[in-house]
């Protein structure tokens, strides 16, 4: 077993008051049965002592390295980046979380809570660094760094600041984790998703934008409200670009495969006495509302992003609105992503659902279409 | 069905700008089918045309109202209240979860932050509300809130604005909900819950203090590391106060039920060459640094909580490091609460 790396840190760590929690990745440790992080002061005794009750207690069995199969990295540890991180280790769907960002003392508080709560979930390996190459190997990388939304700011607005973050970002990730998927949080959402597929130069399978996802939980919540069922049994759908331009798709509505529409048939329009239009735009109200509230929105997108990461990593098969390349579909000429149903599966993106648009509906996604690339045509990558 | 109710609150709201999400507790709902709070502006249109997709497409069955068996409501939503409630609801442990905090912005915020992810999570209901009603009658309430621990401030620097917080709120809890279990996570926890017990003069098995839960996870943890193993299967005991002062119980450290003092006589003296004392001592620190980098602990503690929350509300009568009242333990006198071994009946380990 290999102990010079170690103990050479501890050295380096002797002289610091109190313990000093740095995280090593995988990669700087490469030690093989075992291979958690060392930390604090008492690797500096000598090593022939040092392993007393562990080489009494434990026998070596095997040299065998263990494979990761399901990494999940997440690069920034904000409020997004967190809610995703607990939301993935309380579901249980990966075997190792990596976590990146470039203000260290958050990344390394943030990674040691998480460890100590580790017990409750089952899942020790979480390591970070302000260095991507503690993303190496990952199965599924989650981008949620960005400038944050501010109160009252449209996502088209947070643009130019999130590009030049996605140029370092991409290149690192594609360095270390070349076969990875990678999930778009960062808003505006469906412009990102662009700008890392253009980066990346991953095949558009891989590249997925979290997109519509949300929306459509909130629809399916509000919906649920409204008619006293659990959301989970509104089966609507949002589709589009992400935002205040998204299209409900209210031909597709349904409660136990019965259409809405066949209920009433001015469902969505402004002709329609229940109004169900306003359930959309409560759906684009809410994001700036919970903004207002409590200055950022966190859990729904969490919960959303691991709902994605489960049918990746699962390989399940089921179906999402994400955010993907959108060209040739719907009489759309650019190279802009949108959202629409997709079959998520381990290679990403495997198939797209051809579900049959309003022309009302198409030209909405066509103005989306234009509108995006206005901006991405002027963006310098 | 009721339709009343909701159309007085929708009138009160019709004129405001944009959606106005208020979120109703049950208690002020009483659609019996259905138990989601309504919101938004198109409940100002008339009911029996408002009824018209609703009223064709479902069929009335029973006019019982559902029963929440496992209600629990967490009192503070700043960042452990809310890494408790996550935990919660991704554990699947509760039928109903209730908010209350006296920041009604954040309080409505994180509810329908919450709420959004709800198609993700098969979560019945959450509600929020200022006014304590809301939680009328949750079988576990857990109080979080109170003042933050700043950085480098040690835990009994908080107790006298947390006694005066404590105050207003257990009165409330008590008024509402009688027969409640408490679990008090807010620090300085032992003090707070001994002054939860005396004000809630509810008997000493229903007031859990979140005690020393956390720290003997940090100390597996940490014990995990050193051996490379996973925590679950390194036993170990934090006793006594949470935080500081703790009491690491080396003779009952055990893998696999193998003593490590036998296999280490000296371990958490002094003289031990291994400094498996320096284990305890980064339990204690780890608080510390986590809040010095991110301002606050959330996770590790809301994740205990959770686990807590577990063992109540699914009697599983599992063992976990809680704090109880102490007196006439260990030849202590005073009416202090610390941590033991509890389930129903405490476990007391020979120290």
């Amino acid at each position: 077993m290999s102990w010079t790396v170690p103990v050479v840190r501890a050295s380096q760590r002797v002289s610091s008051v109190g313990a000093n929690f740095l995280c090593l990745g995988m990669a700087l440790c490469p030690r093989q049965a075992t291979r958690i992080p060392l930390n604090g002061t008492w690797l500096f005794t000598p090593v022939s002592k040092m392993a007393t009750v562990k080489s009494e207690l434990i026998e070596r069995f095997t040299s065998e390295k263990p494979v990761h199969h399901s990494k999940v990295s997440i690069i920034g540890t904000g409020s997004v980046g967190m809610a995703c991180a607990i939301s993935i280790l309380l579901k249980g769907l990966s075997d190792e979380l990596a976590l990146v960002d470039l203000d260290e003392d958050k990344l390394k508080g943030e990674t040691m809570d998480l460890q100590h709560g580790s017990p409750f979930t089952k899942m020790p390996n979480i390591v970070c660094s302000k260095d991507y190459f503690v993303t190496a190997n990952s199965n599924l990388v989650i981008i949620t760094a960005g400038a944050r939304q501010e109160k009252g700011e449209t996502r088209l607005n947070l643009v130019q600041r999130n590009v030049a973050i996605f140029k370092l970002m991409i290149s690192s990730i594609v360095q270390y984790s070349p076969h990875c998927k990678l999930i778009i949080v960062s808003n505006p959402v469906d412009i990102l998703t662009y700008v890392a597929w253009k980066l990346s130069a991953f095949p558009k399978n891989r590249i997925i934008g979290s997109g519509c996802n949300l929306d459509t939980a909130r629809f399916r919540f509000l919906i649920g409200q409204k008619l006293g069922i659990h959301s989970e049994s509104c089966h609507g759908w949002i589709l589009g670009e992400h935002g205040d331009s998204s299209v409900p798709v209210w031909s597709g509505l349904n409660i136990a495969g019965v259409p809405l529409k066949d209920l009433n048939s001015d469902i969505g329009t402004d002709k329609d006495p229940e109004q169900w239009k306003n359930v959309h735009k409560e759906v684009i109200a809410t994001a700036y509302e919970i903004i207002k509230m409590k200055g950022y929105t966190s859990w729904a997108i969490g919960l959303s992003v691991a709902d994605l990461t489960e049918s990746i990593l699962k390989n399940l098969r089921r179906i999402h609105p994400v955010s993907t390349i959108i060209k040739g579909l719907y009489g759309i000429d650019e190279e802009v992503f949108l959202s629409i149903p997709c079959i998520l599966g381990e290679n990403g993106i495997t198939n797209l659902i051809k579900i049959k648009l309003t022309p009302e509906e198409e030209a909405h996604l066509k103005k989306s279409a234009k509108t995006l690339w206005e901006i991405q045509n002027k963006l310098k990558l």
